[in-house]
C-alpha cells in the first residue's frame, strides 16, 4: 500500500493541481519532495499522520503526509 | 459613496478642533484607501522638511474598502507619517478591530495634526467626537490604559494607545491595540506622543453602503470557503507565523547573535510546536479572520499573559540575542508591548549592543553595569525598560542602531543591521539575494513585509543574480502592500494560498468600481513611486547609497549554520540595484525618471 502526500496551496501547482498524490514508502520526505519537483527547502512543515516530522522521516506504507510551503511569507 | 464611510476626520490638536471633510471620489478611485490614502495626504499636506516630531507632521490613520466587511482579514488599518526613525516614509499596518469601528463611525481616515498643549485622548462614538483630557493616563502602561477604557466605556469601544516609549518620543515607539496588536514600525507611536495624544477610542454603529449586496455576499462567501477548504488552514491556525522559525533555522535565515549567522544552535527551543506546547493557551484573531494567527500565551515562569510571540519577535528577541528560552522571549514581548516599543527594532538594537560589548567596544562602565553578553535574559529585560524610558545606556539604544553606531564609531557601524535607518527585521540575508534586495529597496527601511522573496531565492538558486529575481521583488512590492491599501490582511493569500482573483469581485461589489489585478498592481506601482519621491523630497542627496545594506551581508560570511561561509558579493549588490532601477524606470541613482512619473499619471500629485 503506498502512502498519500497532500501538498498545500501553491505546492499543488507543482504536482499538476492535484489535492493528493500517491507516493512510495521507503524514501524520505525530502527525497520524495525532490522527486515530485518540489524544492524541499520551501517546505516549512511536514505532518505525518497528524504528527510533526522532519524532512528526513522515512515514509511508511499507509502514511498520510501533509506538507506546508512558505511561499508568500510573513 | 459605495464602499466608504465617506468622511475624513481632521483633528487639529493645537486648536483642539475636530472637523469632517467628505472623502474625495477621485482620491478613492485612484488611491483606494489605507496606505494609498496615507501617502496621498502625506505628500499633499506635510510640508517639505517638517520635523517628524513637530506640529507640521501628521499622523494619518486610514481604513480601506474591505475593512470591517465580511471579507477574510478585513481588520487592518494603516498608520502613515514622516518617520522619526528614518526621516522618510513610514507606514505601519495594524490588525485587530479598530479599523472596523472606524468604518462604522463613518470614517475613512483620521488625520492628527498640530500638537496639543496637554495630554489628550480622542473619543469617537459615531458622531460624538471630542478631545478629552488624558493627564491622568500619561505615564501609564498600554495594557492598563486599554483595560481602563474597556471597563469605563464597554467592550465594543476599540482602543489604540501609546506607552511610555511613545510619550518619551523613542523613534521606534509603536501604537498598541487589542492587548497585543501593534502599528509597529518607524516610530508612529513617537509621532502620536509628540502630539500629546495618549489614545484613540472609537465605536460606531453606522452601515457602510455597498453597491451590490448580493454580489458582495456571494464574493465574501467564496473567499471564506476558499480559506476553509485550504489544506494549510489547520496548521497555520495552530502555529501562526511561528511555523517559519524551524524553517528559517534550517535554511539559514534565522537571525542569530546580531545577524552574524542564520542558524541558531539552540534554535529548537524556540520552534513553533515547542511554543504551542509550552505556553500557548488559545488562538486570537482580528476582525473577520477565519485563520487566527495570533497565539495567546500563559507564561508560568514569569506569571504573565501575552499575545505572542510571533515569528519576528522570536527571531529578534530570541536567536538574535542568543536567547533560547521561549518564556523569556514571551516576557520580552510583553515588556515591549506594555511600554510601547517595537520588538523588532528593540531586539536589533540590543543585539548590536551585545556585539559591541563582546567586542570590547562597550564595557560595564558604558552599560550601566549590565553584563551584556549574548544570552543574558535579565539584562535584556532591563534594557527594554531603559530604552522606553530613555534612561542611562538605554537612551543611546533608543536612537536606533544607525544613529547610535554613528555616535559610538569604532567600526560598530559595520554591524549596525539597518537600511535607511530602520533596523532589519528577522531574516538573515547573507546568501538570499532577492530577499536582500527586498530589504534594500523597501519603502520604509529594512522591513520584510513588502516583498518576502526568500522562498523565491530557494526556488531559483539563492546566490543567483538574475533579472527574474528583481522582477519578482518588484511584483511583490507592487502587489503585497495592496492589502494595506484595501484594508485587509495578506496572510490568507500568503499562508492559505487562496487565489487573489477572489478579492476582485468582492471589491467591485462593495465599491461598484470595476477592478482587475492588473489595475490594482498599477495602483501599487503608483504608490511605490510616490513613497520613493517622498524620501527624495525629504532627504537632501537621497539616492543609491541609501539602498545599501549592512556590510555584514557582503563582508562577513557566517562561521556556522546553514549559510556557513556564504556571502553576497558587493558587485552583485550593485548589479541588483542596477537591474532594479532599470526595471522600475528610475535613474541609476534610484530616482523615478520624469517619464516614469508621467506614465504613471503622478505629475499632478507631486507638482
Amino acid at each position: 500500500m503506498p502512502a498519500t502526500l497532500r501538498p498545500s496551496g501553491s505546492l499543488r501547482d507543482v504536482v499538476g493541481g492535484q489535492a493528493e498524490v500517491q507516493v512510495e514508502a521507503g524514501r524520505t520526505v525530502r527525497e520524495t519532495l525532490a522527486a515530485l519537483g518540489i524544492v524541499p527547502e520551501v517546505v516549512a512543515l511536514v505532518v505525518v499522520n497528524e504528527e510533526q516530522r522532519s524532512k528526513d522521516y522515512v515514509i511508511q506504507e499507509g502514511d498520510v503526509i501533509r506538507v506546508l510551503a512558505v511561499i508568500g511569507g510573513g | 459613496m459605495n464602499g466608504y464611510g465617506g468622511r475624513i476626520l481632521r483633528v487639529n490638536l493645537t486648536n483642539g478642533t475636530v472637523t469632517k471633510e467628505p472623502t474625495s471620489p477621485d482620491v478613492a478611485r485612484n488611491f483606494i484607501g489605507g496606505r494609498g490614502f496615507g501617502i496621498y495626504f502625506l505628500l499633499k499636506e506635510v510640508p517639505k522638511g517638517a520635523d517628524p516630531l513637530g506640529p507640521e507632521n501628521k499622523l494619518i490613520i486610514s481604513s480601506g474598502p474591505i475593512s470591517g466587511m465580511m471579507i477574510p482579514g478585513g481588520g487592518k488599518c494603516d498608520w502613515t507619517t514622516k518617520a522619526p526613525l528614518t526621516g522618510g516614509y513610514a507606514s505601519a499596518s495594524m490588525g485587530g478591530h479598530f479599523t472596523a469601528e472606524m468604518r462604522y463611525a463613518g470614517l475613512d481616515s483620521i488625520i492628527l495634526e498640530g500638537i496639543s498643549p496637554k495630554p489628550v485622548y480622542l473619543f469617537i462614538d459615531d458622531d460624538k467626537i471630542e478631545l478629552r483630557d488624558a493627564s491622568d493616563l500619561w505615564g501609564k502602561a498600554t495594557f492598563t490604559v486599554e483595560k481602563q477604557f474597556k471597563e469605563k466605556l464597554g467592550e465594543e469601544f476599540q482602543v489604540a494607545v501609546i506607552g511610555v516609549g511613545g510619550e518619551n518620543l523613542v523613534p521606534y515607539a509603536c501604537i498598541n491595540h487589542d492587548y497585543g496588536r501593534q502599528a509597529g514600525r518607524g516610530g508612529v507611536g513617537a509621532v502620536m506622543g509628540s502630539k500629546k495624544v495618549k489614545a484613540i477610542v472609537v465605536h460606531g454603529t453606522k452601515s457602510i453602503p455597498v453597491a451590490d449586496m448580493d454580489a458582495y455576499r456571494k464574493a465574501g462567501m467564496a473567499l471564506y470557503k476558499a480559506c476553509k477548504d485550504s489544506e494549510g488552514l489547520k496548521d497555520w491556525t495552530r502555529y501562526g507565523t511561528t511555523i517559519v522559525v524551524s524553517w528559517c533555522d534550517e535554511v539559514g535565515a534565522l537571525p542569530t547573535r546580531n545577524f552574524s549567522a542564520g542558524s541558531f544552535e539552540d534554535g529548537k527551543n524556540l520552534y513553533g510546536p515547542v511554543m504551542r506546547e509550552k505556553i500557548v493557551i488559545t488562538d486570537k484573531g482580528c476582525f473577520g479572520c477565519p485563520s487566527p494567527c495570533g497565539k495567546y500565551s500563559r507564561n508560568k515562569k514569569y506569571n504573565s499573559y501575552v499575545e505572542g510571540p510571533e515569528y519576528e519577535t522570536i527571531g529578534m528577541m530570541g536567536s538574535n540575542l542568543g536567547i533560547d528560552d521561549i518564556e523569556a522571549v514571551a516576557q520580552a514581548n510583553l515588556l515591549c508591548d506594555d511600554l510601547g516599543i517595537d520588538t523588532i527594532s528593540a531586539g536589533n538594537a540590543i543585539g548590536w549592543a551585545m556585539e559591541c560589548y563582546e567586542k570590547g567596544i562597550f564595557t560595564k562602565k558604558d552599560t550601566d553595569g549590565l553584563d551584556l553578553k549574548f544570552g543574558n535574559v535579565e539584562a535584556t529585560f532591563t534594557l527594554i525598560e531603559k530604552i522606553a524610558r530613555r534612561e542611562g545606556f538605554g537612551a543611546l539604544l533608543s536612537e536606533g542602531v544607525k544613529r547610535a553606531s554613528k555616535k559610538v564609531g569604532k567600526g560598530s557601524e559595520k554591524f549596525a543591521i539597518q537600511v535607511k535607518g530602520m533596523e532589519q527585521s528577522a531574516y538573515a540575508t547573507h546568501n538570499a539575494t532577492a530577499m536582500l534586495l527586498a530589504y534594500m529597496t523597501c519603502d520604509v527601511g529594512a522591513h520584510h513585509n513588502r516583498a518576502w522573496a526568500i522562498t523565491y531565492d530557494l526556488q531559483v538558486g539563492r546566490e543567483k543574480v538574475v533579472p527574474e529575481k528583481v522582477a519578482r521583488v518588484i511584483w511583490l512590492q507592487n502587489f503585497r502592500p495592496m492589502f494595506d491599501v484595501l484594508g485587509g490582511c495578506r496572510l490568507q493569500w500568503v499562508e492559505l494560498g487562496i487565489d487573489r482573483d477572489l478579492y476582485v469581485p468582492a471589491l467591485e461589489a462593495i465599491t461598484g468600481i470595476q477592478r482587475s489585478w492588473e489595475d490594482l498592481d498599477k495602483v501599487g506601482e503608483r504608490i511605490w513611486n510616490l513613497t520613493r519621491l517622498f524620501w527624495a523630497r525629504e532627504n537632501e542627496g537621497f539616492g543609491r547609497a541609501w539602498d545599501m545594506p549592512s556590510p555584514r551581508f557582503y563582508e562577513e560570511a557566517p562561521k556556522s549554520g546553514a549559510t556557513k561561509g556564504q556571502i553576497t558579493k558587493l558587485e552583485d549588490i550593485n548589479r541588483l540595484l542596477d537591474m532594479y532601477y532599470e526595471q522600475r524606470g528610475w535613474t541609476s541613482d534610484g530616482l523615478p525618471k520624469p517619464e516614469t512619473i508621467e506614465s504613471l499619471g503622478l505629475k499632478a500629485v507631486v507638482a
